[in-house]
């Protein structure tokens, strides 16, 4: 018996160090399953809680009319304008109060006051002020992203020793290069921790911003099923949420850390 | 290279716990001529890093003169190359970039300053390392990249601040020697500072005795090179040296 169960360990291990993708679906395996028999058994109604079966047929179904892509890549699209524009102008801002303690002095508390009022809380004013659309969602999203990122950069800023500083500069390093070839670099790796916390945050800020004011996106989609009394469509919506930050931070994001931080030895694995 | 000299160095600042103003540094006087090994020893607190972090510029002076090669020093510069006691490379430079670095500052090119980089690699039996990471390196090959990243950029000066002071002991003792055989090639004028004293007389043409801030002695540290410990630690005069300072060191 045993070295059956040692051979099937065995085997699982090969095959997932072969195809990795395999091991980051395997978790997921036991869910569906039970997920699939609480449906078979009708525990619930059919209308409240549909099967994965009937979940994959309306995944089928949207592509089929093209409403999915469409949702799928104004979303996405919304995400990428909100996050382009929360790096650019989060990371100058970090770096900037991370480095003069005048700029500290004057924008901390600024920054932790703001930080309070959660994105979303911005939504009744942003809708007053710029309607229901794109601007609004833009503004929240940035808004999100931009927290996580500012601070992180400031604590990166901070975390670097003195030494390097000073290595630098009797290497002949002058002030302005400085920020590329030292801050830079030795904030980066709390950088990319705040992008991932930022963006985490953008992602449901934006389901959020979209069930309230949106007129498309993944966010509709589900609001809208729900008006239309369609379970299915809201647990393909969540899905496809797991989804996406998944990619994103598997493909995008880790790979980045990998790179970076991990690699100088600056964050440990 | 250049010689330095340093005249009434002191260093006062106000101690806001003690709430009265302290003198690290009192009255130092020491003048090293270009291609001189001088090392400052003495024990903790005695104001032996207080007047390297001066001498490079990372700390103002309160009184007195540095002077490089008759210029006063005003902030760090590439004149003073710096060896950490803490290595300080860059974690995301590789062991080439870290040592092209000053070059680079400088505005070499790259093909140029890779080379430059790549000898002085060779120099310290690094070459097998260029193309990692610092994190990827053991402790004493990592120091050895900090000394010649310094030495690359060709400084008037070289600063040492206790650099083998975080090594294990054995390691500690192969530096040692591979540092005398560098010096030897290349005779930058260094300035070591240590609390060991077995290795302030291994290193130095100059040992100077530091306590409470002041220079109690200036001894001349005349052993043969190129040095090496199996043939030094047995030796009487090595041992008479060493003895000396010690009792200097001890007994201020």
């Amino acid at each position: 018996m045993k070295p059956v169960i040692l051979n099937i360990w065995s085997f699982l291990v090969r095959l997932t160090a072969r195809f990795p993708s395999i091991g980051s679906i395997a978790p997921f395996i036991p869910i569906v399953a039970a997920w699939w028999i609480v449906t078979e058994l009708q525990i619930f109604p059919r209308v409240f809680l549909p099967g994965p079966g009937d979940v994959v047929r309306s995944f089928g179904l949207l592509v089929y009319t093209g409403v999915l892509p469409e949702y799928l890549q104004d979303s996405m699209v919304r995400l990428a304008v909100g996050a382009f524009w929360g790096i650019a102008l989060g990371i100058p801002l970090g770096i900037l109060v991370g480095l003069s303690q005048r700029a500290h002095t004057a924008l901390w508390p600024l920054l932790l006051f703001f930080q309070a009022i959660g994105d979303i809380a911005w939504l009744p004013i942003l809708v007053i002020w710029f309607g229901y659309g794109l601007v609004t969602m833009t503004v929240v999203i940035v808004y999100t992203v931009i927290f996580p990122v500012v601070l992180n950069t400031v604590l990166g800023v901070r975390s670097i020793p003195i030494t390097m500083e000073r290595a630098a500069r009797s290497l002949g390093c002058s002030r302005t290069r400085m920020l590329w070839e030292v801050v830079l670099p030795g904030a980066l790796p709390n950088i990319v921790t705040g992008l991932r916390n930022g963006l985490g945050y953008g992602w449901r800020a934006l389901i959020a911003t979209e069930i309230i004011v949106g007129t498309s996106g993944i966010g509709f989609l589900m609001f809208d099923a729900r008006r239309a009394g369609s379970v299915v469509e809201i647990l393909l919506g969540m899905i496809i949420l797991g989804i996406l930050w998944y990619i994103v931070d598997s493909w995008i994001l880790a790979p980045i850390e990998r790179a970076t931080g991990q690699r100088w030895g600056l964050v440990t694995r | 290279m250049k010689n330095l000299t340093i005249r009434n160095l002191s260093k006062t600042y106000f101690d806001p716990y003690a709430g009265t103003n302290v003198t690290a540094v009192h009255d130092v006087s020491l003048n090293v001529e270009q291609g001189e090994f001088v090392c400052i020893v003495g024990p903790s607190g005695c104001g032996k890093t207080t007047i390297l972090n001066m001498i490079a510029g990372f700390l103002p002076h309160t009184g007195g003169d540095i002077l490089v090669g008759g210029r006063p020093v005003n902030g760090p510069g590439p004149d003073r190359g710096v060896v950490f006691q803490s290595f300080a490379l860059f974690p995301w430079k590789t062991v080439l970039e870290n040592v092209a670095f000053g070059p680079k500052m400088r505005g070499v090119g790259k093909a140029e300053r890779e080379k430059i980089a790549h000898e002085y690699l060779a120099l310290a039996k690094l070459t097998e390392a260029a193309g990692r990471y610092p994190a990827e390196l053991s402790g004493g090959m990592q120091q050895r990249v900090g000394v010649v990243r310094a030495l690359a950029n060709e400084p008037d000066v070289l600063l040492m601040d206790e650099p083998f002071a975080s090594v294990d002991a054995q390691t500690r003792m192969t530096l040692q020697e591979e540092l005398t055989r560098i010096w030897q090639e290349k005779r930058p004028t260094v300035i070591f500072i240590t609390h060991d004293v077995a290795e302030a007389v291994f290193l130095a043409n100059r040992v100077v005795a530091l306590s409470k801030g002041r220079v109690l002695e200036e001894i001349d540290v005349d052993l043969p090179r190129p040095r090496s410990w199996d043939a030094l630690n047995d030796d009487p005069q090595f041992k008479e040296l060493t003895g000396r300072v010690l009792q200097l060191v001890r007994s201020a």
